[in-house]
């Protein structure tokens, strides 16, 4: 058996998904290598190199995570799935009653030993998306009945997303977006799904009332001022203003890796505003690909969902696929100003804490299930 | 339709959403890039955003005892930056009063509470990006403010900005300000220590993004500098913090005292070229005032002072011994139609008189005849015989620069009788021979000065000893000697000869010390004497000088002192400069110990007869080691290493055994107590004494059976 063969065997799944995922690393790692170029980091004396290794070894350590989640069978995720769920409570309860308060806002807590930051909100997706994709698996067959199908699936979803909206609003309305179309193409019901609307209304509403009780735990002062400064100025606040500056500095082809200017200018260019130094960097050409990668993403999904015979595996890729591309959508829309500022980072792309590992995570899931779904088709052949 | 069928038309719904939000995004960045390209690019080269320079600290510079002489001092302006991301309505609301409280009380209490927070009211209102909290506060004060409510957020959450501004400051305010200098004015040179090694004190610029506000205001965006400053190095100078004072202290009160135009005094350490002190003072309207580094930088006519370079180049020719006669032409004589004239009266007198007392007299005729004989005109064979002083003054140094660090020192100007023969007459050796026709430095005279007290070794002068980091000495700077020896040793010694004359039947002779002694030079200059020997102008001025080193056998400084125009009291030489040199070197000599002659250091008297020790006794050892130290001639006849006594014969001391019996008490006086106590003791004695010194008397005779009596000693 050749070399090419057997890691081919030994890697299977969907090869797009695979290309996809090394091609964002490698954009990731390119985008963190560009830091070693600014003058502002180089003469602060080494830590470059520091956060150039910290973020490889996070490479190194999500391509395993891939590959592990890669290797277990994807239905065991199901039984996980009400556990997890039923740890994410507490977890998310207890980061926004004592988390770290990075950025103002309580949405970490430390991982003890490895001097990293955890995003419980990350787990909760997992946890959440997985659930909803078994709940709508398994209740296929009666999935238009209100009290059997619907109620076990909003209830986790609406306290999940209650739980992270007062420190995190957008990802909690990503996530409650992702279930929101995972339940859409999971056949329910046109009026269930403007209940659940209805729902997410009244929690945030709730939110908003509990805001003026617990300043400190409900971000409201920051979401009226984003959401004013979005409206009234057209050029966007300085955030945006420098973002727009470095997407119009990349022109077509870009200032060239590591010559990007506006780093020095945007708050966190490599997390937030990323998307705005790779146009900069590598021009609307990159801007495209970036773009289309995760375009693609959804494709190879939607292929993925055509060939699937079991209703669970599809729903979990299509739940992973949408989150990242949501969150990922997000990000950019921040960075062209299509959306109030707002601290997404890009999946996949964006250095930094434990949000690369959790992406990781979720594409290992997605390429188990494509896996699963080969092999099915090859016994069938 | 089926299950699967619908889910797969609900799944191609959701992609084609997402194509057409992709596509959505990517016409935006489109936008962003191309069709408000133009708009973007241009904000981005308005220098919206730019880096400006944050200045290093500047390093010290200290004397050489490492005093403070210019030390930058860090100070801090504070602003408030209102409009920050960070800074929410509930946070500036909550914490508004307390922050104004504060301000009230421990920055600013021209404002009262009230008065604060309706300040920060207004800004708030106004959207004030760089509202002035404090001003040129220190350091602690800086820190403090940092923990005021809404401060303690930082630079984008609380949007305090903290800014360094660098005073710089002179301590000791006048003292060598010239000489410490500065630098970086605009408009102007830099000048001194300050000038001179400003690449080591100004250290490495830092670079911080700032926001531009308004047409004028840029505000820091970080609360680091992107790229810290790199603080500057510290110089240690060689200066003398005592000695400086007191050298400007005198300069001034003899420039108050004879009322003169300005004055110089530099301090020299003979061994290195160190210079310890240098004072420059000016009139000005407002009083005396340090404005230029006469000393370093401006050529006069030195005047006798120069008087020793001709005639070290006689004596290093062979021409003249010292003590050869010379004629003075009773201080009167015409070279070609002009006069020259002696000041001293005691001229008048002599047709002729030796070369040391011409010298010690200042005598202009006697040195400018004797001049004139050897060098003037053309030898034998043709040659110009000027060529030759002139060679000798090269060998002296006296025609180069010094090479001192600091920046302006000019080259000594000397006439050729070949290049500027244009300028060179009849007149020009003659009066080169008395200091003038040339001129040189005041520095450039005492490095000679200085060259001749260091047996001939010519050093460079110095200022600048160390450059230091703030973990300690990165460079030292070693004293150069630039020439080993400029003279022979036998001319460096009659010039030693002449200058100690000066000051013991000379010119100098009324500054004369008995605690010390010391060498020097006077020198009375006409300022414009060029005019004068035109009969153009009838009223001149003088300058008054002074150079010589101290002490005379072994000098450890060297010092120069010119004070140009005195109009009050006195314009000699011994009447202006030397008092003020005598007043320094006074002031050293009390203020370095090492410098006072140690009251026993004479020859010691040959002791003989009654002089010499008659029965001294006790270890031989010890006793021998006495007679040597006091030169006392003796012979050893003992071998008895504890008990030898001396008898004096004739002019030498004899040291023998004392003799002693067996069980009998021993003879101790003349005895030290140590040794008596020793040799009683070890008898089973008990010993009783009193007094200081040696053994005068024993209670008991010597001889008398041992049997544990107690005695009783005598000392005296």
């Amino acid at each position: 058996m050749s070399l090419g063969r057997s890691l081919s065997n030994e890697l299977r799944g969907d090869t797009a998904i695979w290309l996809i995922t090394i091609v964002l690393a490698l954009v990731s790692l390119l985008a963190v290598y560009s830091s070693t170029g600014s003058m502002a980091f180089r003469v602060k004396g080494g830590n470059t190199e520091f956060f150039l290794f910290k973020h490889l070894m996070i490479i190194a350590m999500s391509f395993l995570i891939m590959y592990v989640m890669y290797r277990i069978p994807y239905e065991k995720f199901k039984k996980w799935a009400p556990f997890c769920l039923a740890l994410t409570f507490p977890m998310l309860a207890y980061t926004l009653w004592q988390g770290a308060d990075i950025n103002e806002a309580r949405r970490w807590i430390a991982v003890p030993f490895i001097d990293l930051t955890f995003q419980t909100s990350d787990f909760a997706k997992i946890s959440l998306i997985t659930y909803v994709a078994s709940m709508i698996g398994s209740k296929q067959e009666y999935i238009e009945d209100f009290a059997t199908a619907f109620t076990p699936i909003i209830v986790p979803i609406l306290i999940t997303c209650g739980l992270i909206a007062p420190a995190d609003l957008s990802t909690a309305i990503i996530l409650f977006l992702t279930c929101f179309l995972m339940m859409f193409i999971g056949r329910v019901h046109w009026k269930f799904l403007g209940l659940l609307l209805l729902f997410g209304v009244v929690v945030f509403a709730l939110l908003i009332i509990a805001g003026q009780f617990f300043p400190e735990y409900v971000r409201v002062d920051t979401w009226t001022s984003r959401l004013t400064e979005f409206f009234t100025n057209s050029d966007g606040g300085y955030q945006v203003q420098q973002s727009k500056i470095a997407i119009a500095s990349g022109e077509w082809i870009g200032v060239g890796p590591g010559n990007s200017t506006q780093r020095n200018f945007l708050p966190s260019p490599f997390a937030d505003f990323i998307y705005a130094i790779i146009t900069e960097e590598y021009g609307l050409m990159g801007a495209f690909i970036m773009i289309a990668m995760f375009v693609w993403l959804l494709i190879r999904t939607t292929v993925l969902v055509t060939k699937s015979a079991k209703a669970f595996g599809a729903m979990l890729a299509v739940g992973f696929t949408l989150c990242l591309t949501i969150q990922a959508f997000v990000n950019i829309a921040v960075s062209v100003h299509a959306v109030p500022v707002t601290g997404v980072t890009m999946p996949l792309v964006s250095m930094g804490g434990t949000s690369f590992l959790f992406a990781s995570m979720m594409i290992g899931i997605i390429l188990s299930v494509s896996r699963h779904i080969e092999s099915i088709n090859d016994l069938k052949e | 339709m089926n299950i699967k069928n619908e889910v797969l038309t609900r799944m191609y719904i959701v992609l084609v959403t997402f194509i057409l939000l992709a596509f959505f995004l990517f016409a935006k960045t489109v936008k962003i890039s191309y069709v408000e390209g133009e708009k973007w690019r241009a904000v981005a080269n308005n220098n919206y955003v730019k880096y400006e320079s944050v200045p290093a600290l500047r390093g010290n510079i200290l004397s050489d005892d490492g005093s403070l002489l210019a030390a930058s001092i860090d100070k801090y302006d504070i602003h408030f930056d209102l409009q920050v991301n960070g800074l929410t309505k509930k946070v500036f609301e909550e914490n508004v009063d307390s922050l104004a409280y504060c301000l009230s009380k421990y920055v600013n209490n021209k404002y009262t509470p009230g008065g604060q927070l309706m300040r920060l009211l207004e800004a708030r209102e106004k959207g004030a990006r760089y509202f002035t909290i404090a001003k040129n506060v220190s350091y602690e004060k800086k820190n403090q403010i940092s923990q005021f409510p809404i401060f303690n957020r930082g630079r984008h959450r609380g949007g305090l900005i903290v800014e360094r501004v660098l005073k710089r400051d002179m301590p000791f305010k006048l003292l060598a300000k010239r000489t410490i200098g500065y630098a970086s004015r605009e408009g102007a040179n830099d000048v001194g220590i300050e000038g001179a090694f400003d690449k080591f004190l100004s250290g490495t610029n830092g670079q911080r993004l700032t926001l531009k506000v308004s047409e004028k205001t840029r505000i820091p965006i970080n609360e680091r500098a992107e790229i810290e400053p790199e603080d500057g190095n510290h110089i240690k100078t060689t200066l003398d913090i005592g000695i400086q004072d007191v050298a400007e202290e005198a300069l001034m009160d003899a420039l108050k005292y004879h009322d003169a135009q300005s004055g110089t005094v530099i301090l020299m350490d003979v061994k290195t070229g160190q210079l310890k002190a240098i004072a420059n003072l000016e009139k000005t309207p407002n009083g005396y005032w340090e404005t230029f580094n006469y000393g370093i930088g401006t050529k006069i006519e030195p005047g006798s002072v120069l008087k020793l370079a001709p005639v070290m180049a006689l004596l290093e020719d062979g021409k003249v011994g010292i003590h050869d006669q010379i004629p003075i032409h009773k201080g009167r004589r015409t070279f070609y139609d002009v006069e020259m004239e002696d000041s001293s009266s005691k001229s008048f007198e002599m047709d002729s008189t030796t070369l040391l007392n011409a010298f010690a007299i200042s005598s202009n005729v006697g040195i400018a005849s004797l001049t004139s004989k050897y060098y003037q005109g053309t030898d034998k064979k043709g040659n110009i015989r000027a060529k030759q002083l002139l060679r000798r003054f090269d060998q002296f140094n006296i025609t180069y620069p010094t090479g001192i660090e600091l920046a302006g020192e000019p080259m000594p100007f000397i006439k050729d009788p070949v290049k500027d023969s244009k300028e060179w007459s009849g007149l020009t050796l003659p009066w080169m021979s008395i200091g003038y026709e040339m001129q040189m430095t005041p520095l450039q005279i005492l490095t000679f000065y200085n060259a001749v007290a260091n047996d001939g070794k010519y050093m460079k002068p110095y200022l600048v000893s160390e450059i230091l980091d703030k973990d300690g000495c990165i460079k030292k700077i070693s004293p150069t000697v630039l020439t080993e020896r400029i003279a022979s040793k036998a001319t460096i010694q009659k010039a030693k000869q002449l200058l100690a004359e000066v000051v013991e039947t000379g010119t100098a002779r009324k500054l004369k010390n008995t605690k010390y002694s010391f060498s020097g030079k006077t020198g009375t200059s006409q300022i414009n004497y060029k005019n004068q020997r035109k009969k153009k102008q009838k009223k001149f001025g003088y300058r008054s000088s002074f150079v010589g080193y101290f002490p005379s056998d072994q000098p450890r400084y060297s010092c120069i002192v010119v004070i140009t125009d005195p109009k009050e009291n006195g314009t000699y030489g011994a009447d202006v400069a030397g008092p003020v040199f005598r007043k320094l070197i006074d002031n050293i000599f009390y203020l370095k110990p090492e410098l006072h002659r140690a009251l026993n250091n004479y020859k010691r008297p040959k002791l003989e007869g009654k002089d010499l020790p008659e029965e001294f006794a006790g270890n031989l050892e010890d006793m021998e080691i006495v007679m040597k130290t006091l030169d006392i001639p003796y012979v050893n006849k003992s071998d008895n290493p504890i008990m030898t006594t001396s008898i004096v014969r004739r002019d030498s001391v004899h040291l023998i055994d004392r003799p002693r019996g067996e069980n009998l008490i021993p003879n101790v006086v003349g005895m030290g107590v140590r040794d008596a106590l020793y040799v009683l003791e070890n008898e089973g004695i008990e010993v009783k004494f009193k007094g200081k010194g040696k053994v005068m008397k024993q209670s008991i005779s010597p001889g008398t059976r041992i049997k544990g009596q107690t005695i009783h000693l005598t000392l005296g």
